[in-house]
């Protein structure tokens, strides 16, 4: 096994061209099989009769392709309400997070202030707090304050994120300290340091942010779960569960194609963002523990 | 002079970090430390909302000695037990068997992450029918002559089908850390390695698993908390009561079944778990 040291990564990569192919041969099929479900699952939603005939055994063959199930299922704008309703509450949260995670990580990173250390301490241990446990006084919290069954809570804890406040203080370590003594010998303040010669900067570590926090968010059941009582303010995961236990027993169709318009959106982004997100999860975990 | 000048500015200014942490601080009140602190004193506490009254260890004694919880928390310790055993190993092997390759290395990373991505509740409803006797795990396994299972028909295949789902989903991740500790480590350990004549099994006993130990030791951490509270999916998948027979109960189910009744005790014992 010769080493190629590649100009981007350090790779150790099998000589034998033979074996390389037979090897991408076995784990492009591996991967296939992974997304096996997917490719069933949007064939299925695209079966006009899926509803009537239950899709087993499992076939690929569309044997009549037709937007029907689609039909049904947007048919009291439900799926398109749940749509509006998570990209309003991934992007508030998104926000939040973003500006507290930036000024909490510039703080710890340049700053020079009493107790920098202990708040620290503190932030890093509400990583160890699980969500479950806060969940009940969190919700009761809420509807003392009238706040339940809004997008309130459920953007608001974005804006402690001790992950978030890792990620961006290393990030802003690596910045040279240099640009802020130059800043302050000129006279400026640590916000107006930060407003313009640091945030502009920190493009690669927000887009990382961005999209771990808005998948985060897109993908977050239990909590909308708890606190979103109304029909219409349902999210899309909320709204594929609800659906699935109205069905009953499982219209195969309509359940597959809620689940189907589920994933699209996210299987979207994520085709185009693929290096950004993938390096970024990459990150997060060897730089997380 | 500029010493002394220094050290007037950022005495004067330091307030102004504080600012930068009022949003951090801010949360962490509202949504930390009062919950928590509230959960704490509730679970001393039977109450309905309105009415509180004390109860001491009742709380902690009930739950301790329904057969519910105790089903609940072996059905999570099963679960993720099962699914950590496979998918590391497999992981590994899978992003060791990637690195090796020259090309197509990011369309495969792409490929096994999808599952990773997808939100589990589609995740856990198309397992539904990936696990129905006639689905097509049951299909997969036949090419090999293995009988079809009725996953969510029994308790013991449902945690099974469980774990296959937490399996199917993680992979990716696993992966990619994996992936991200062999790319750090340095050609040269090798070169040095098979310049002494070491083959490549050895090569990897003693350089890249050692290496490994903390991608193992966070996925490890990962996987464990991840279990822990675990819920979406077994929600799709068995209900909130976890059927079959309550196999598919996890605590956070428990905790979300039960929860606002007299939850507080399995939030005190939840906390415990974690540390």
């Amino acid at each position: 096994m010769k080493k190629y040291v590649d100009k981007e990564e350090n790779t150790c990569s099998i000589n034998n061209k033979g074996a390389r192919i037979f090897l991408t041969v076995i784990l492009l099929g591996a991967g296939l099989l992974l997304i096996l479900p997917f490719v069933w699952m949007t064939v299925v939603s695209f079966e006009r009769y899926a509803n009537i005939n239950p899709p087993f055994p499992p076939s690929f063959k569309v044997k009549n392709f037709s937007w029907f199930n689609f039909k049904i299922v947007t048919e009291n704008g439900a799926m398109l309400k749940a749509y509006k309703n998570s990209v309003t509450v991934a992007v508030l949260g998104v926000i939040v997070n973003t500006i507290s995670v930036l000024m909490g990580g510039y703080a710890f990173s340049k700053g020079n202030f009493k107790g920098k250390k202990l708040i620290f301490l503190i932030i890093i241990a509400t990583m160890m707090l699980p969500f479950e446990t806060r969940m009940i006084p969190m919700y009761k919290l809420f509807l003392k304050l009238k706040l339940v069954n809004t997008f309130v809570p459920l953007i608001l804890p974005n804006i402690i994120d001790a992950f978030g406040i890792m990620l961006t203080k290393q990030f802003f370590d690596k910045l040279p300290d240099c640009l802020s003594e130059a800043a302050a010998i000129d006279g400026a303040g640590p916000f107006r340091t930060f407003m313009e010669i640091f945030m502009p900067l920190t493009k690669p570590i927000v887009a990382t942010i961005v999209i771990l926090k808005f998948m985060d968010n897109w993908n977050s059941f239990l909590w909308p779960l708890v606190i979103l009582t109304g029909e219409d303010k349902r999210t899309v995961p909320i709204l594929i569960s609800a659906f699935s236990y109205e069905g009953g027993t499982r219209a195969a169709g309509s359940t597959m194609t809620v689940a189907f318009l589920g994933i699209i959106p996210v299987l979207i982004v994520f085709l185009i963002l693929q290096k950004y997100i993938i390096q970024s999860i990459a990150l997060s975990g060897v730089k997380g523990e | 002079m500029t010493k002394a000048k220094k050290k007037k500015s950022a005495g004067s200014k330091q307030w102004i970090w504080y600012l930068f942490l009022l949003p951090s601080i801010i949360g962490i009140l509202v949504c930390m430390a009062y919950p928590m602190l509230e959960a704490l004193r509730l679970s001393f506490f039977k109450s309905n909302g309105s009415i509180e009254a004390w109860k001491g260890l009742d709380n902690y004694k009930y739950v301790l000695s329904t057969g519910v919880f105790g089903k609940a928390v072996f059905n999570t310790f099963f679960i993720t037990f099962f699914q950590l055993i496979v998918v590391i190993p497999l992981g590994f092997i899978i992003a060791l068997a990637i690195n090796s390759l020259k090309h197509y290395k990011n369309l495969l990373k792409a490929l096994f992450f999808i599952p990773y991505i997808s939100p589990a509740i589609a995740a856990g409803t198309l397992f539904l029918f990936v696990l129905h006797p006639q689905g097509i795990l049951n299909e997969l396994t036949g090419v090999f002559g293995i009988p079809a299972v009725s996953w969510l028909e029994n308790a013991t295949s449902a945690r099974f089908g469980a774990s296959i789902l937490s399996i199917w989903k993680s992979l990716g991740f696993n992966i990619i850390i994996f992936l991200a500790y062999l790319q750090a480590i340095s050609p040269e350990y090798y070169e040095a390695a098979f310049i002494d004549g070491c083959t490549n099994l050895k090569a990897h006993r003693y350089i890249t698993i050692p290496q490994m130990g903390g991608a193992i030791a966070f996925l490890i951490t990962m996987g464990w908390i991840n279990g822990l509270q675990r819920f979406t999916e077994v929600y799709a998948l068995g209900g909130v009561t976890g059927s079959p027979a309550r196999s598919l109960h996890t605590i956070v189910g428990f905790i979300y079944e039960r929860g606002f009744g007299n939850y507080e005790f399995g939030v005190a014992i939840f906390c415990l778990l974690l540390f």
